[in-house]
């Protein structure tokens, strides 16, 4: 979940009142959001909602609080539409054919009238990553670059530039590399490569005196890219595959900048291709639907009867404007907004801008009954026999290594299930026995009082090509006993007395080729000719694998075959 | 007197009711009186010499001679000189190699043998070099050495009681420390005398004011009750301090219990289980849960795939193709959908269970309405392994299933969870988010221990889910992080204990 941190005097000035930590806990939640932390003058906020990006800067939490704390939907002039078009004054921004297929579109606005501060940066700074990071897929679907506007000569050009023959100076490097070199020398380069693998053209922007802005998703340039303290003019620049991403991000920033001060000057965008909005438009561009919800339907999923008046006042604490026609709630999607996928997202902002506390819990009038599984039944049953035997209970990670699991085992990993990306070789199979655990336990258990008798009643999982997912997952039962003697006869005591209480007639057929046990000395376990288990006496390659210093039995039934 | 009489041994009552102040007391008056072992006359000069009731007056050291095995074995088949008298006596006259072959014996011991013989005149070679009698008699030294041999049969014998002939022919006998095969060995052993003290006599005299006499019965045995010879005396009283032996159980993991308590509790409010697999496809660990295909939550970093098969065979219809169209444009769920072409290859990827709300999507074609459903499930997650995070992990969770449940019915199960499941004092309900539900709700509770916690997260499953998957109800889920709560119950901090191999550890684990 994305986390961000802002300085406590900018975060008040943005949220227009100041808060004591209490506060900030109990109010949080309105905007998905949770205090991660307070001090030395900083705020730090923890945000839950992935599919609300305007919640991820210091301004879009700032902005939710306000609404809920006024009851009023703050309103932007500076928005086009589908009826408005607003001046752009000759700021144009084109899109050439040769970056379709490569990152088809790139937008962008400007921003003037306001003088950056450190603090102001470093929160544009985080906003940005947090866009491009999370809701951009790490740059893959959004990348943002900030400019300083004054030095732009318009129109600015997006096209797909060649590799070799495009180069400029990249921000934090001094000398001037191609495009293809950026990708291979600059950190950045290879840290967002991989987004254009494949591709012969790269995405390229520059402005009419052919002053590169950005290598985009990349790197900026080191002239224009370069916005520090004291400057006043910024041109924002977003590029990616989805328009409508874009779009968000263009407002979510444009609301974000407004709110700290500056005026938000808009610009053309000429498309090199036919979109759902037309061939150009005006960013920042209010592109969202109005969603509608039948009031009937909110008594519905709450659980109390509110009034179309009642859930437009909610809404609007929720900073969505509203209106109810024929019983049906009319609700206009903010424009740092775009979550409104069906009825329930208006609903659930009525719960929350209602109050949650003015909700009364009841319980579920509806009669069930309960059960537990049949193989937690069953497996409830054994556990008392084997408590009955003396046994100690184990309970196991499913998670291990080669060496534990097939090494260690003596056996072949014919029918072991392995993790394609292991965080370590320590975590790299699903285990297909309880043995191994068992055995783990005997490895650093020397110090323990002997006789040692332990089972566990658990899960495993390997291949079998018969099953959808060519895995099959069972519940088994495995033990282990190990002390000074102990023998094949004990085992088949265990097994039979575990046999005749849960009423299962068994007989046993001999082991061949399996390195886990003593040859002569194990058995396999047939109730009706289906196997079911298999137990007999550790063989010592396997105790010298595990480390182990005392003989043991050892035996495994598989209970869903039993059940 | 620091002494509780009651709490003496047999072995202690006995001995000091049986002496008076200075008298000698030594281990062989004990065994001769008392019928004591020797181990048993050591346990009860130092246990009352520690409790101070005896003091040492004396210390003699003995000399005893006693058989070694050589020694027993001749006792029975005769000395070598014997054997070789014996053989002489009957045999025609034999050379010395002649005769260590008959006899089996080393030529070395049949020379020196054969020379004690001829020095004490009684045998000698004749002209052909072969050995015959020249006695019918046995040397004196040889018949004491028989005699000797006799008594040790029976115990050691002492030096000091030996005369001067038998210590010269015993001496024989007793080769220096090393020699191979010698009949006897030297044994030292010091005798100790022991006196009572002032203080074991007073506890003598309170020993016989409690009419405690050490005879008192130490087990009743099953001839005592056929007898009834118990009622012919009193049994010894145990002390109560007295350190008690271990025993290792058979034993349930207090884990497992907690998990079977919660499991319990669930059935009781009503809910039925449910179980899966452990490895499972995208389609029902995302998308199935209207999680988009490129969710940061799906990411490689975030789930483990499988290596083989990586993909399954097929996705139920009509499943698939409903989440499909509802992911590309809503699929008349009423929703606008996420508005990008569903991956029919990505779908069929498999993974490891990431989340327990797998159970949830899978039960939700086959629910019943109205439902109730409850799963404890073994979740992986790509994650550092540290003292909050597992490899892998139980997840616990369920749903509601009902025509007319909502929002007040979700709030009225997670208050009856908290004060139920956790024992919480107070509940606070907060939005949260999941990408399955909506509304979401987080429950907050206020724990006795804990203090202020998330218990839980839930929400009214989205349409998107629930009308792909054949269901037009509401359903609540609800899922909660019992993980916490175990580790309190168990008195531990750290998630790894939980399924720790260490058998000690798990043996003396309890809840609470």
């Amino acid at each position: 979940m994305p986390k961000i941190e802002v300085p406590e005097s900018m975060f008040f000035s943005l949220a227009g009142r100041s808060y004591s930590d209490d506060q900030m806990m109990d109010i949080f939640p309105v905007a998905k959001a949770e205090l991660d932390g307070h001090e030395d003058g900083v705020v730090k906020i923890e945000l839950n909602d992935t599919n609300r990006p305007d919640l991820w800067s210091a301004a879009g939490v700032a902005r939710a609080l306000r609404s809920y704390e006024s009851g009023k939907v703050p309103h932007y002039d500076f928005f086009s539409s589908k009826d408005k078009t607003m001046d752009s004054a000759g700021r144009v921004h084109i899109d050439y054919e040769s970056a379709l297929g490569v990152r088809d579109f790139s937008i962008s606005f400007a921003a003037s009238g306001c003088t950056v501060t450190e603090e102001m940066l470093i929160n544009l700074i985080q906003s940005q990553e947090k866009l491009c990071q999370n809701f951009g897929r790490k740059r893959k679907t959004i990348a943002i670059g900030i400019f300083r506007s004054d030095l732009v000569k318009y129109p600015v050009h997006y096209i797909g530039a060649d590799p070799d023959k495009t180069s400029f100076v990249p921000l934090g490097m001094e000398e001037e590399l191609t495009l293809r070199e950026i990708l291979e020398k600059h950190p950045k380069g290879r840290e967002y490569g991989y987004i254009l693998a494949g591709k012969d053209r790269y995405p390229y922007l520059y402005d009419d005196k052919g002053d590169t802005l950005s290598f985009s998703p990349i790197i900026n340039s080191a002239y224009l890219g370069a916005v520090k303290v004291g400057d006043k003019d910024l041109f924002v620049d977003i590029s990616g595959p989805i328009l409508d991403d874009l779009l968000l991000t263009a407002n979510i920033l444009a609301c974000d900048m407004a709110d700290m001060g500056f005026t938000i000057e808009p610009v053309r965008v000429h498309f090199a291709k036919d979109t759902k909005y037309g061939r150009e438009l005006t960013v920042p561009y209010y592109f969202q639907e109005e969603a509608c919800c039948a009031v009937a339907d909110v008594e519905k999923t709450l659980g109390l009867a509110l009034s179309g008046e009642e859930c437009v006042k909610a809404l609007a604490r929720m900073g969505v404007d509203a209106y109810v026609k024929d019983d049906v709630i009319h609700a206009r999607c903010p424009e740092w907004r775009n979550d409104f996928l069906h009825a329930v997202d208006i609903i659930e902002d009525i719960m929350t801008g209602h109050g949650l506390a003015n909700f009364e819990p009841v319980m579920p009038a509806a009669f069930t009954k309960g059960s537990l599984s049949p193989v937690e039944e069953y497996a409830r049953r054994v556990k008392s026999l084997m408590v009955g035997l003396g046994f100690q209970e184990m309970m196991y990670n499913y998670l291990g290594s080669k060496r534990e699991y097939v090494d260690n085992m003596h056996v072949s990993d014919g029918n072991v299930v392995y993790i394609a990306n292991p965080m370590s070789e320590n975590y790299e199979v699903v285990r297909p026995s309880i043995l191994p655990s068992l055995l783990e336990s005997e490895s650093v258990s020397g110090h323990a009082v002997y006789p040692h008798r332990i089972f566990e009643i658990g899960k495993v999982c390997y291949k079998d090509p018969s099953d959808n997912s060519g895995t099959t997952t069972r519940d088994k039962l495995g033990f282990l006993a190990s002390e000074g003697q102990v023998g094949f006869n004990e085992a088949s005591s265990y097994i039979q007395t575990l046999m005749y209480y849960l009423r299962k007639d068994y007989k046993l057929e001999a082991v061949e080729d399996d390195g886990r046990f003593i040859p002569g000395r194990a058995a396999k376990i047939v109730c009706g000719g289906t196997e079911i288990g298999v137990y007999g006496e550790v063989h010592p390659q396997v105790l010298e694998s595990w480390g182990c210093s005392m003989p043991a039995i050892m035996a495994e039934l598989d209970l869903d075959a039993m059940l | 007197m620091d002494i509780e009489v009651k709490k003496l041994h047999p072995l202690e009552v006995r001995l000091l009711r049986h002496v008076r102040l200075g008298q000698e007391i030594t281990a062989d008056r004990l065994v001769d009186e008392l019928g004591y072992k020797v181990g048993q006359c050591n346990q009860a000069f130092s246990w009352l010499s520690a409790k101070g009731c005896l003091e040492e007056s004396g210390r003699v050291k003995h000399v005893f001679y006693e058989l070694t095995e050589t020694g027993r074995a001749q006792a029975e088949a005769g000395l070598p000189v014997e054997r070789i008298f014996k053989y002489l006596a009957a045999e025609a006259p034999k050379s010395l190699p002649e005769i260590a072959q008959a006899l089996g014996l080393q030529q070395s011991d049949v020379g020196s043998a054969f020379g004690s013989l001829t020095s004490a005149k009684k045998a000698a070679l004749n002209e052909e070099r072969k050995a015959v009698l020249t006695s019918d008699s046995l040397p004196d030294e040889v018949i004491i050495q028989r005699s000797l041999i006799e008594r040790a049969k029976e115990s050691a014998i002492e030096e000091s009681a030996l005369s001067a002939a038998e210590k010269a022919a015993i001496s024989k006998l007793a080769k220096k420390r090393g020699a191979a095969a010698s009949t006897f060995r030297l044994v030292e052993r010091e005798d100790v005398t022991y006196q009572l003290t002032a203080k074991g006599d007073e506890v003598r005299q309170a020993l016989e004011e409690g009419g405690i006499t050490g005879e008192e019965f130490g087990q009743l045995t099953a001839t005592m009750l056929q007898t009834g010879s118990w009622r012919n005396g009193t049994f010894r009283p145990y002390g109560l301090d007295a350190p008690v032996s271990r025993l290792v159980p058979g034993r349930t993991n207090a884990y497992a219990d907690y998990l079977c308590w919660v499991k319990d509790k669930l059935v009781s409010l009503g809910f039925e289980e449910y179980d899966g697999p452990l490895v499972v496809n995208e389609f029902w660990n995302g998308d199935a849960l209207f999680m988009p295909q490129f969710h940061s939550a799906r990411d490689i970093h975030d789930v483990y795939y499988v290596k083989d098969p990586s993909h399954c065979k097929k996705i139920e219809e009509p499943w698939l193709s409903r989440v499909a169209a509802t992911h590309e444009d809503g699929g008349g769920t009423g929703s606008r959908g996420w508005g990008y072409t569903f991956d029919h290859e990505f779908t069929r990827r498999q993974v490891l269970r990431s989340q327990s709300t797998v159970l949830s999507a899978t039960q939700l074609p086959h629910a019943k309405v109205p439902g109730k459903y409850f799963g404890i499930a073994r979740c992986f997650r790509y994650d550092q392994v540290d003292a909050t995070h597992g490899a892998d992990f139980y997840q616990t969770e369920g749903i509601v299933v009902g025509e007319d449940v909502n929002l007040r019915n979700l709030l009225g199960l997670l208050k009856m969870f908290a004060q139920e499941v956790a024992g919480a004092e107070e509940v606070k309900y907060v939005p949260g988010y999941f990408p399955f539900t909506e509304p979401s709700i987080e429950v907050h509770i206020k724990h006795p221990v804990l203090g202020w916690f998330e218990l839980g997260g839930s929400g009214i499953f989205r349409p998107e889910v629930t009308k792909s998957l054949g269901l037009d109800v509401p359903v609540l889920a609800w899922g909660l992080g019992i993980d916490r709560m175990a580790l309190m119950h168990l008195g531990l901090n750290d998630l790894r204990e939980l399924f720790t191999p260490d058998i000690e550890n798990v043996r003396m684990r309890r809840g609470n």
